[in-house]
């Protein structure tokens, strides 16, 4: 469970990553606006609950494509650093303006909805709630959709080849800011479904940026550059954490990924599937 | 005459906005000619084809004088994703094709976008036959292929796009003779077939003499020297400096230098 929540939010990461080199470090705040948005359609569609979750996934999507063009197209030619730098800034910027609008009470959409999150009996006599199922039944989705489409679509291929090298696919007429900005949209998109799902299980408040946080470990484990890297790497971070929090201490929850990830770094610091890259320009 | 196809007018650029790489420099092409642009390093052959390409935000370099026409239109500082749909291909020097794609992946690359999937094929069957090598590597990682096959593959990707105007930076670098002959073999074959236009740069002036039909020879950003195939194949100079075929005694490195300054005041 825990996994596949980071494994659906470690994939955003890598997306952003691997076309652009730039780490997202607003993942976590975009994710959570996802969520937040899925209170503004809750109020649209209440009658019916897959309309309001589409709509506020489809909301994201034009978020992440608004915030390449708007923001990060500017920093095309900059060093790497400054636009990381930049997201930090989207992301504190976006964190202050979620509390003003929607306040740092916790709240529910699925009672916003009218949906019950019944548990499902599982064989083997373990219980999951509904949500859960859902999340992990969407993040195997999106990671056969994304692998898929990174293999044979027209438009995979071509973030391919901007992610290797930027200059001969302009020079091969790709439209490198089309590019850029659908890794954006996808990575929000990705992003926002896995907020969502979390919100309807166990409700949402300012605390969900922090899932995405210790999400990007998990994306970084696995080596930045790899889908398939993100999906082992959350395996093991969540493994870790929830191994630690079972035989040590629960209070430890929120450091075990970053731990782990530290003793990654020194062992293998370009990750377990990524490739050896020096640091580049956007 | 018509109007060139590529004409090319006191074209200046200027690196870091400090370092001046191309001074004045005017040339232009004809529809179906081979053109030869002929230097040693340095003289400013790259810089010439990138700023024909287009420049990219990092190259950090402009078009800060004169002008570029493709087909009468002003092609200088538009970026390069719209010069290539415009119908400028480009075989760069160093990356040349996508090393972590297969040959298949490189070829889908540049395709016109809406293309349907039967048009596609045809395209790449018709770029293929120049290069029957490639249909045998179709899966292979076009990181793992010779050097001759990769300059082969990236001439391929570049036609695949359908170009009018098809600019080669380097055609010989870094590859065996033989391999150099069946490219250039190629190259001519590709022109007389689909009647484009090629720009070609070149260190080795013996490569681009053969098979260009008029060439201009770039010494430190400016143009020294100019002419068909007869012409400069029979000058002095380049019979000296640069086929060299030293008549009788060779000459010193002095004289080399010599010739270097006097030519600096022709551009
Ligand atoms: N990115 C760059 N920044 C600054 N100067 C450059 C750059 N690229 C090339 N130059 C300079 O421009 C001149 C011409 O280089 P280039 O066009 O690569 O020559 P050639 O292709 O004929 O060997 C050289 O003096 C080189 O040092
Ligand atoms: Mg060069």
């Amino acid at each position: 469970m825990l996994a596949a929540i980071y494994a659906l939010i470690a994939c955003g990461y890598v997306l952003v990553y691997r076309v652009s080199r730039v780490l997202n470090l607003a993942h976590g705040e975009l994710m959570m606006l996802g969520a937040y948005a899925l209170m503004l359609t809750a109020a649209q569609f209440t009658t019916y609950w897959p309309a309001a979750i589409a709509a506020a996934v489809g909301l994201s999507l034009l978020t992440g494509v608004l915030v390449y063009l708007f923001l990060m197209r500017k920093m095309t030619g900059e060093m790497v650093l400054a636009a990381v730098l930049t997201t930090v800034a989207l992301g504190i910027l976006l964190r202050g303006v979620m509390v003003l609008v929607w306040s740092a009470q916790q709240q529910y959409p699925a009672q916003a909805l009218g949906v019950a999150n019944t548990s499902i009996a599982l064989p083997g006599g373990a219980r999951i709630s509904f949500f859960s199922a859902l999340l992990i039944l969407t993040t195997l989705l999106v990671y056969g959709a994304l692998l898929s489409f990174l293999r044979f679509g027209r438009w995979g291929i071509r973030m391919r080849a901007a992610g290797q090298s930027p200059l001969l696919a302009a020079q091969r007429g790709i439209n490198l800011h089309a590019v850029y900005a659908l890794a954006w949209g996808l990575s929000t998109l990705t992003g926002a479904l896995a907020g969502i799902l979390i919100a309807l299980d166990s409700g949402l408040d300012q605390t969900m940026a922090i899932i995405g946080l210790k999400a990007f470990p998990a994306a970084l484990v696995g080596g930045l550059d790899s889908l398939v890297g993100a999906l082992a790497g959350s395996l093991i971070v969540a493994s870790a954490e929830v191994l630690l929090i079972h035989y040590v201490d629960p209070l430890l929850s929120e450091v075990v990924p970053f731990l782990v990830l530290i003793a990654m770094l020194v062992v293998r610091p370009w990750g377990l599937f990524g490739t050896r890259e020096e640091l580049d320009r956007v | 005459m018509s109007e060139p196809l590529l004409s090319v007018d006191k074209l200046e650029v200027v690196y870091q906005r400090a370092i001046t790489a191309v001074q004045g420099i005017t040339l232009s092409a004809q529809q179906g000619q081979i053109v030869g642009i002929l230097g040693t390093n340095g003289a400013g052959k790259t810089t010439l084809l990138r700023a024909i390409s287009g420049f990219h935000g990092t190259d950090d370099a402009r078009v800060t004088e004169g002008t570029i026409r493709f087909k009468g239109r002003r092609i200088e500082n538009i970026e390069p994703h719209r010069i290539a749909r415009s119908g400028i291909a480009l075989v760069p020097e160093r990356e040349k094709v996508f090393p972590n794609l297969t040959v298949a992946e490189n070829l889908l690359v540049p395709a016109a976008p809406g293309l349907v999937l039967a048009e596609r094929k045809r395209q790449e069957a018709q770029v293929l036959q120049f290069f029957p090598k490639l249909e045998e590597l179709h899966a292979r990682t076009a990181g793992l292929l010779s050097g001759g096959e990769r300059q082969m593959l990236a001439i391929a990707a570049a036609l695949v796009a359908k170009p009018e105007l098809l600019l080669v930076d380097e055609l010989s670098l870094g590859l065996a003779p033989v391999v150099v002959e069946d490219l250039a073999a190629r190259l001519v074959q590709i022109r007389r077939e689909l009647g484009i236009t090629v720009l070609l740069v070149e260190q080795s002036a013996a490569v681009a003499l053969e098979i260009a039909d008029y060439s201009y020879v770039l010494e430190n950003g400016r143009i020294v020297l100019d002419g068909d195939r007869a012409r400069l194949t029979n000058h002095p100079d380049i019979q000296e400096f640069y086929l060299g075929q030293s008549s009788g005694k060779r000459r010193s490195y002095r004289d080399v230098k010599q010739y270097r300054r006097s030519r600096r005041w022709y551009g």
